[in-house]
């Protein structure tokens, strides 16, 4: 079976954002560390469990961003994927989803799949949208948030349970080729192997250039980007930690609720 | 065939669950309601299923809008693909201005690919409208709630999935319902099928009657830090351990306590948020609690957006110290 899984680089959650003078887009602190969406490594997690109980299995790997994102190709390869595709873009910037799914159902590991699996969205954006949207531009059927995969044995379906609100599950049986979004809690994933970082540093990766895709013209932009509205006036305790416990502790005694 | 969509108008698509109108869906309205008052144009509702005669009916009373019922006897579950399928049919000949759609697991399911196929822009996780110099935005979060981007669209139609929590319900219908038109459609078979819906996972875990719920996100760290925050609920009367969507993942807590879009929606007198980001997924299920203490190490983290008091600390370092305070004060 041939396996695609799209994986993107985002910034840690705690790294510090600024705007930038235009108002137009974010800037990530120049010491801010990056790694794998967390919805991705489940969607590689998944893959390589796939991998394990069909052997001769092949997983390739496809991730769209800057230079930088080259090491999450890297990471998901030492997880047990086989190879790996990178779509270089120019840092930064906003880009219509559509037209990132644009890009990625050029290539031949993603139109000869039998499933591709992605996050159900990434952690910095939230989305949700490049998986549907590249099921679309290859006319595959798609499930998304899915938290349970199941390869039928005759190896033309896949049935999986979609996660929906209050506790709630979807069976859905898919044709294959089809395309999956992964929600987290699927699985936990596993660390890269040494072995498997060692082969993944030296593979050389299939690299090519956004701009030299053709696409057409985007459906959406960014006017602004602010800051959020303050729906609450917090009010931030100040001096030690000692003096914020006992300041807490005021308040919530005032309110009555250490009573 | 009648068919009552109009060109250019602000469609709603109806969301429903085990023969129920979703709340959802009210707050869908109301976000068609403003987004009518910077583009003035009809408002149509169309719910689709099974059996959606009477669903229909109920909603153009309720919400006094004209709505259309597409029958397809075949489509007994949700069904991306043939939601895809029968809403574009319907939809191509006379495109909305705007398809707005429920932010939910259902919603998120097949926007993309609808507006793919209508060659419209998806806009998804709406959560408020402005007009910023002529030009009509919709507000998202981006970077965990840390930032807002306005999001502006080029295309002729363009669908929006609006983030539940973000509109109030309608307010009471007390003028005349709206027309009801039904359709019947015949769904051909699908690459897909859903074969059954089944609640997963469920408890006698009452929520609602805790006053303080003590929260834990990622923030902890540690399975074994889940202690601390037990520590500091149990000198809290009438609290409960809750927990944000990773940590239950994670598996360190059960489903049963997650708060969150995807979990319970919680209202206590006191909702203490220890090391959690604030990201819309958990502000939905939290942000009108009475009273909100958040305890995080970044300042810039969303959740302080929503608290009423906030702790920049190390919940390693602050809880100890708070739960000696606390029992020096007692004794």
């Amino acid at each position: 079976m041939k396996l695609l899984v799209c994986v993107k680089q985002v910034s840690e959650s705690e790294a510090a954002i600024t705007i930038d003078p235009a108002s137009q887009w974010v800037t990530i602190g120049g010491t801010s560390a990056f790694r794998m969406n967390r919805f991705d490594e489940c969607a590689v997690e998944t893959a390589v469990r796939i991998k394990e109980q069909f052997p001769g299995t092949c997983i390739h790997i496809l991730s769209v961003g800057p230079e930088r994102s080259e090491t999450v190709i890297r990471r998901a390869i030492g997880m047990g994927a086989d190879h790996g595709t990178h779509i270089v873009t120019p840092s930064g910037g906003f880009v219509d989803p559509s037209i990132l799914a644009g890009w990625m159902a050029t290539l031949r590991e993603a139109s000869g799949a039998d499933l591709i699996l992605c996050g159900a969205m990434s952690e910095d954006l939230m989305q949700g949208q490049v998986g549907p949207l590249l099921a679309e531009c290859l006319s595959l059927p798609c499930a998304t948030a899915v938290m349970h995969v199941k390869i039928m044995p005759t190896g033309e379906d896949v049935q999986v349970e979609r996660e929906i609100e209050g506790g709630y599950r979807e069976v859905v049986v898919l044709q294959l080729p089809a395309l999956l979004t992964i929600q987290t809690g699927i699985n936990q994933p596993r660390y890269p192997t040494l072995s498997n970082l060692l082969r993944a540093n030296k593979l050389v990766l299939k690299t090519l250039h956004a701009d030299g895709i053709d696409a057409p013209p985007p459906l959406q932009g960014v006017k602004q980007v602010t800051l959020p509205r303050k729906l609450r006036e917090g009010v931030f305790l100040e001096g030690s930690t000692a003096q914020k416990a006992e300041q807490l502790i005021t308040i919530l005694s005032d309110r009555s609720f250490l009573a | 065939m009648r068919n009552m969509i109009q060109s250019g108008s602000i469609v709603v698509i109806a969301e429903h669950f085990q023969g129920e109108i979703r709340p959802v869906t009210h707050e869908l309205v109301r976000f068609a309601e403003a987004l009518q008052e910077v583009r003035p144009t009809g408002i149509q509702i169309l719910v689709l299923g099974e059996k959606v005669e009477g669903l229909a009916k109920s909603l153009a009373k309720t919400t006094g809008k004209d709505v259309l019922g597409i029958l397809a006897p075949q489509l007994t579950r949700y069904n991306g693909q043939a939601y895809k399928t029968v809403l574009h049919e319907v939809l191509r000949e006379h495109p909305p201005a705007y398809v707005c759609v429920a932010h939910s697991s259902r919603g998120s399911d097949f926007a993309p690919g609808l507006a793919m196929r209508m060659g419209a822009a998806c806009i998804t996780g709406v959560s408020s409208i402005s007009v910023q110099e002529g030009v009509i935005c919709f507000s998202r979060d981006i970077y965990g709630g840390k930032i807002n981007a306005d999001m502006v669209s080029s295309s002729k139609t363009t669908v929006l999935t609006v983030q539940p929590g973000s509109y109030g319900p309608t307010p009471k219908n007390d003028q005349a319902g709206g027309k009801v038109y039904l359709k019947s459609v015949v769904v051909v078979p699908q690459a897909s099928t859903t074969l059954s819906t089944t609640a997963f996972q469920t408890s006698d875990l009452d929520l609602s009657i805790a006053r303080i719920i003590v929260s834990a996100g990622r923030g902890i760290g540690e399975a074994e830090n889940l202690q601390l925050i037990r520590n500091l609920a149990s000198v809290l009367p009438r609290s409960v351990v809750c927990g944000s969507r990773p940590v239950i993942d994670l598996g360190w807590m059960t489903y049963d306590r997650q708060v969150g879009i995807t979990g319970a929606i919680v209202t206590p007198d006191l909702y203490i948020a220890c090391g959690i980001s604030g990201a819309a997924q958990h502000a939905g299920g939290m942000k009108g609690s009475g009273f909100i203490v958040s305890i995080n190490t970044d300042p810039m983290a969303a959740i302080f957006n929503l608290s009423d008091i906030c702790i920049v600390e190390d919940l390693m370092t602050f809880i100890p110290v708070l739960l000696e305070k606390m029992a020096e004060q007692r004794n």
